[in-house]
């Protein structure tokens, strides 16, 4: 179970971040199915070596944004109303913010919005290629 | 992390040898269930805290409060402390050790110590003058985790530990967490608090430099990165808002330290038009070093 995270706890980003991350792209990509049962605190404190709090607050935020919940008693599970949905929608901001992250970045080493938009479309055309075909043939 | 009940509190705590103060006016709130990491240079004041915590050094002025109420002898069934040297008998055995550690707790829990004495490999029947410095801290961390108690103090808990027993140190500490217990450590080895710290505190020459959450202070300290076209521009002031800490300028290139409203900084940064910008996250190793003052880019200037 604990082998599905890993967290970098000697990053620059809290491991809460990391985590919460982690677990949403998890349900995303189907890696963890709704209903299933995550850990305990205690169990995924010690498997990955980091502070119960930390993992606490993970799964309070991950509760907060309706991708699991947690019964007194029983443990905490992917919800499985709304789980993968609630998931999919934190793991496309997590790529909104690494595709506003790249265009800073072609920005700030003097890179032209031209050549930008045309290193855009060639990293389309390369993870979307059936997409890239038709609108070739439309054009 | 609403309102916890504050299991250990540090007030104003001074102790002075002669005229220099080993720890000056140090107040800290440790809630129940924390994992609280003291880091410091050699020097800084830990060891000196703790004995005052558990009243082996009389504070000069100041007060520590467990659960509200000073220390006294009978919470001490509630309480392991590991001190940076070896406190055992070198002339008894880790069996003897052992013994000696039932009678003295009724908490003392056999299963436990034996399961504890097996996974750091201790012979029993060894004198205790015979084990390496691990052996003995690790015999040392066996009786302290033996009686489950509710409030742990380690002095440098992994000193002289192969990393698969410093490994298990953390783990021990972290289960003991999860399940109740409020655990003040130190250590040199600043990864090792951030993997099971939930707070930390910086001490330097015997006060206090920085505290707070782990995870908080990872998201408020940022170093604002900017490369001009020619040599960097004044900063217009911006050098004393509380929010900066060290303003560093190498040519072309401007380095600025924050503690909290990093955004803000960074937009007023933009504002003079740099060539390139970047905000660079700082691990718990980078801020340590940049509140002692060891930090390469400790130069400060405006």
């Amino acid at each position: 179970m604990s082998s599905v995270f890993t967290v970098d706890p000697h990053s620059g980003v809290p491991i809460y971040l990391q985590l919460i991350e982690q677990v949403k792209r998890s349900v995303a990509l189907g890696v963890l199915a709704p209903g299933e049962q995550l850990p305990t605190v205690k169990a995924l404190a010690t498997s990955l070596t980091i502070n119960p709090n930390t993992v606490a607050r993970v799964y309070r935020e991950l509760e907060r944004d309706g991708v699991i919940e947690t019964s007194p008693g029983r443990g905490s599970f992917i919800r499985a109303n709304g789980g993968i949905g609630n998931a999919t929608r934190a793991a496309a901001d997590v790529a909104a913010a690494a595709i506003d992250g790249a265009v800073r970045e072609a920005k700030s080493i003097g890179i032209a919005p031209e050549q930008a938009h045309e290193l855009f479309k060639r990293a389309l055309a390369r993870w979307y290629p059936e997409r890239h075909e038709t609108e070739d043939r439309s054009l | 992390m609403s309102d916890p009940t504050t299991t250990i509190a540090i007030n104003g705590l001074t102790k002075r040898y002669g005229e220099t103060a080993a720890v000056d006016d140090l107040t800290i709130a440790i809630p129940q269930g924390s994992i609280f990491g003291l880091l410091g240079t050699n020097g800084a004041g830990k060891t000196t805290t703790f004995k005052c915590m558990l009243g082996l050094a009389r504070a000069t002025s100041g007060s520590v409060a467990f659960n509200g109420k000073p220390l006294a002898p009978e919470m001490f069934e509630q309480m392991s402390y590991v001190p940076e040297r070896c406190a055992l008998y070198e002339w008894m055995t880790g069996a003897e050790h052992l013994e000696m550690q039932r009678r003295a707790f009724k908490r003392y829990d056999p299963k436990r110590a034996d399961r504890l004495v097996d996974m750091f490999a201790l012979d029993r029947k060894k004198k205790v003058g015979k084990y390496s410095k691990g052996q003995q801290t690790a015999m040392a961390l066996v009786l302290a985790f033996s009686t489950h108690p509710e409030i742990l103090v380690l002095d440098e808990p992994a000193s002289g530990l192969d990393p698969v027993h410093q490994r298990h140190v953390l783990d021990l500490i972290i289960g003991e967490a999860a399940s109740g217990a409020t655990i003040v450590f130190s250590s040199h080895q600043i990864g090792q608090v951030e993997r099971a710290a939930d707070r930390v505190a910086i001490l330097h020459q015997g006060t206090l430099r920085l505290a707070g959450e782990v995870e908080q202070l990872k998201a408020d300290v940022k170093v604002v990165e900017a490369v001009f076209e020619t040599d960097a521009p004044s900063l217009n002031g911006l050098q004393n808002d509380p929010a900066v800490g060290y303003v560093q300028r190498t040519g072309r290139l401007l380095r600025v330290y924050v503690r909290g409203r990093g955004d803000e900084i960074e937009k007023a940064i933009a504002a003079k038009g740099p060539r390139s910008l970047r905000v660079l996250d700082q691990n718990l190793e980078d801020i340590f070093l940049s509140t002692v003052g060891a930090s390469p880019s400790n130069g400060t200037e405006a």
